[in-house]
């Protein structure tokens, strides 16, 4: 029997939040069951089904089955998955965003010279300081005591900046170019 | 006594490694490196205060000093950038520079905003670099993260180091082995030393001491007989003993907090000025609050435009740390400070005798309930606070302070960050990175 009983997902969640089994009140709660004969059939199934279990004085233990359900996705649980082990590995978006918190900055965009690039006027671009450049990296650069952001382009010993939009022509720097920090994520809240 | 000659004071370079880690003119240079129209400018913040707080090295070149009026800085140099302070950027910056620091050593005490000192002690084969080697990295990956300069020294303790990194500035790196010692403070006034003020300087040149080199090589016995143990262990540290331990502890508890605003214009209405010292008392007792304290006594002070001040001391019947009580003791405080005749310019809270705010003992007459309604109440307003911002709630005396900025007119310009929103950010809550400023093109 592979299907998940209704609401059990919500006592797993309470139980992965509080690290305790809830109480039968606590179930007719998050299940928004309003009788206590109700709550008390629900918890007889999962008993039955070998989800939880009850102590002496009555009060619930998790079950042989009861990590045996992932909380994400689909309440059909196929193998049972430990789910636990499973979001061990995942990341917080603040972490899949920022590589080196330390050396991060944002700054807002301005202007169009990066739209074909996906870049518009308004968004949120994440940066990092002290990274050496390359061939091809969305770059903030000090043209002529502005900041502006560009393409990074270098063949054999030449260096040159490179809109992503056909009004702008390419920027040949004379003296040396000051690269303050790469783009590393372009964020838009809508 | 030895002679001033070239024996070294000590014959080991290292018996223990500590490094100075000092920002170049920290909060120009924060404004400096994230806008690039700033750069190779005279910048200076302190515009809310009217005085220099900070100015770059553009600036100090043209003779200016910190805390000058702006008036005159405008004199000296008129084509100077002022800005306000954005101590937000400031304080983020800040975090940064301690949590690199602390990737190649545990023991980092931030001695400042701006500067801190480490002990690499024993690092050399975990980090496979020597300590001059580390110094040096530490230097190089500080530069590149903030895109402005560090000044490093390298020494054997925390005195000598102090040294090193002023010995060179902006960017340097300088390296005072034991054994060199004596070359750096033989030309040392001994007033430069660290933790030795104008009144032992007095004292000491009394007694035909003038250079840092003349106070080292006194004899231990005059020194322990002459002067209290704080110049001891700075004698001792001058000869290239490891005596200071560095303070890694992060800042837990306070002996006092304080907190003081100046308003302009000035104004002499009383109810205005009083609702300024209530902003101050809440944002005082906010402070106590997270860090589990109460507050026995207060003295509240008002200071008129002529830079005149009037202060006086309340004692409260029991520890507190809850705003309306304050405010409750300090209004007939007030009352008798205010003359309606003056203009006031800035008002202050000092919360002091601060103990563990704990419930001491229950009592008979139900108090004991009362303050554990209240702690609740307020638990509920720190909490509304962290979720929406520290002024969305506040005690309607302090509303006309909250009304208008704190300054009107051209002190009142607030950093830009603070009008520079992404779309989700309100000017109470911003996003925890620091901002590259001006116009990206």
């Amino acid at each position: 029997m592979n299907k998940t009983p209704r609401h059990f997902d919500k006592i797993l969640s309470f139980y992965r939040a509080n690290r305790r089994m809830p109480s039968h009140a606590e179930i007719a709660q998050a299940a928004g069951l309003r009788s206590k004969g109700s709550t008390y059939k629900l918890v007889n199934r999962l008993v039955e089904l070998g989800f939880v279990e009850r102590d002496g004085r009555g009060k619930l233990l998790p079950g042989r089955r009861f990590h045996s359900v992932p909380l994400i996705g689909t309440v059909e649980a196929g193998w049972p998955s430990p789910a636990e082990e499973e979001l061990i590995d995942t990341v917080s978006l603040e972490e899949f965003l920022i590589r080196r918190p330390d050396k991060t900055y944002m700054l807002k965009v301005q202007g169009d010279s990066m739209v074909d690039a996906g870049i518009m006027p308004g968004d949120m671009v994440l940066v990092e300081r002290g990274v050496k450049e390359k061939d091809g990296d969305i770059i903030i650069a000090e043209v002529d005591n502005e900041w502006t952001m560009k393409y990074y382009r270098k063949r054999g010993g030449k260096v040159w900046l490179e809109a992503a939009n056909r009004k702008y022509k390419p920027i040949y720097p004379e003296n040396e170019l000051r690269i303050a920090a790469i783009v590393r994520a372009v964020i838009r809240k809508y | 006594m030895r002679g001033r000659g070239p024996t070294p004071l000590t014959i080991r370079s290292f018996p223990s490694a500590v490094i100075h880690i000092d920002a170049d003119a920290f909060f120009a240079s924060c404004e400096q490196s994230r806008n690039s129209e700033l750069q190779g400018r005279p910048v200076i913040t302190g515009k809310e205060r009217n005085i220099v707080a900070s100015m770059s090295y553009e600036a100090k070149a043209r003779g200016v000093v910190r805390a000058m009026r702006l008036s005159e800085v405008r004199r000296l140099c008129p084509d100077a950038v002022f800005l306000p302070s954005d101590y937000e950027t400031y304080g983020l910056l800040s975090k940064r520079l301690f949590s690199i620091v602390r990737r190649y050593t545990p023991d980092v005490e931030e001695y400042g905003i701006d500067e801190c000192f480490a002990d690499i002690t024993g690092m050399q084969r975990p980090l496979r670099m020597n300590y001059r080697r580390i110094a040096a990295a530490i230097k190089q990956e500080l530069d590149d993260a903030f895109g402005f300069t560090f000044s490093v020294g390298l020494a054997p303790n925390k005195t000598i180091a102090k040294i090193a990194s002023k010995w060179k500035k902006p960017s340097g790196l300088t390296v005072i082995p034991g054994r060199d010692i004596h070359e750096f403070i033989r030309d040392m006034p001994v007033e430069k030393v660290w933790g030795i003020g104008p009144q032992t300087t007095a004292y000491l040149n009394k007694q035909g001491i003038r250079m840092a080199l003349d106070f080292a090589r006194r004899d231990e016995a005059w020194v322990k007989s002459h002067l209290s143990q704080p110049f001891y262990e700075t004698w001792r540290e001058l000869n290239g003993e490891a005596v200071m331990a560095l303070v890694t502890e992060e800042k837990e508890t306070y002996a006092s907090i304080q907190k003081v605003k100046t308003f302009t214009p000035p104004s002499s209405d009383p109810e205005f000025v009083f609702a300024q010292l209530c902003k101050n008392v809440e944002n005082a007792t906010m402070k106590a609050r997270r860090y589990k304290l109460a507050a026995g006594r207060a003295v509240c002070f008002l200071k008129t435009q002529d830079f005149h001040g009037t202060g006086a001391e309340v004692r409260f019947s029991r520890s507190t740390a809850f705003p309306h009580e304050v405010i409750k003791a300090l209004e007939p405080v007030f009352e008798r400070l205010f003359k309606p005749s003056q203009l006031y310019r800035s008002t202050g809270v000092v919360l002091f005798k601060l103990s563990d705010d704990v419930i001491i003992q229950p009592d008979l007459f139900g108090v004991t309930a009362r303050i554990e309604r209240l702690a609740r109440v307020y638990e509920a307003v720190d909490g509304v606070r962290v979720k929406y911002g520290k002024h969305t709630l506040f005690l309607g005396s302090s509303y006309p302070a909250h009304k208008f900025g704190q300054h009107l007119g051209e002190r009142g310009d607030v950093p830009d960050r603070k009008e520079e929103l992404f779309n989700g950010e309100t000017a109470r809550k911003r996003l925890a990175i620091p901002m590259f400023m001006g116009d990206v093109k």
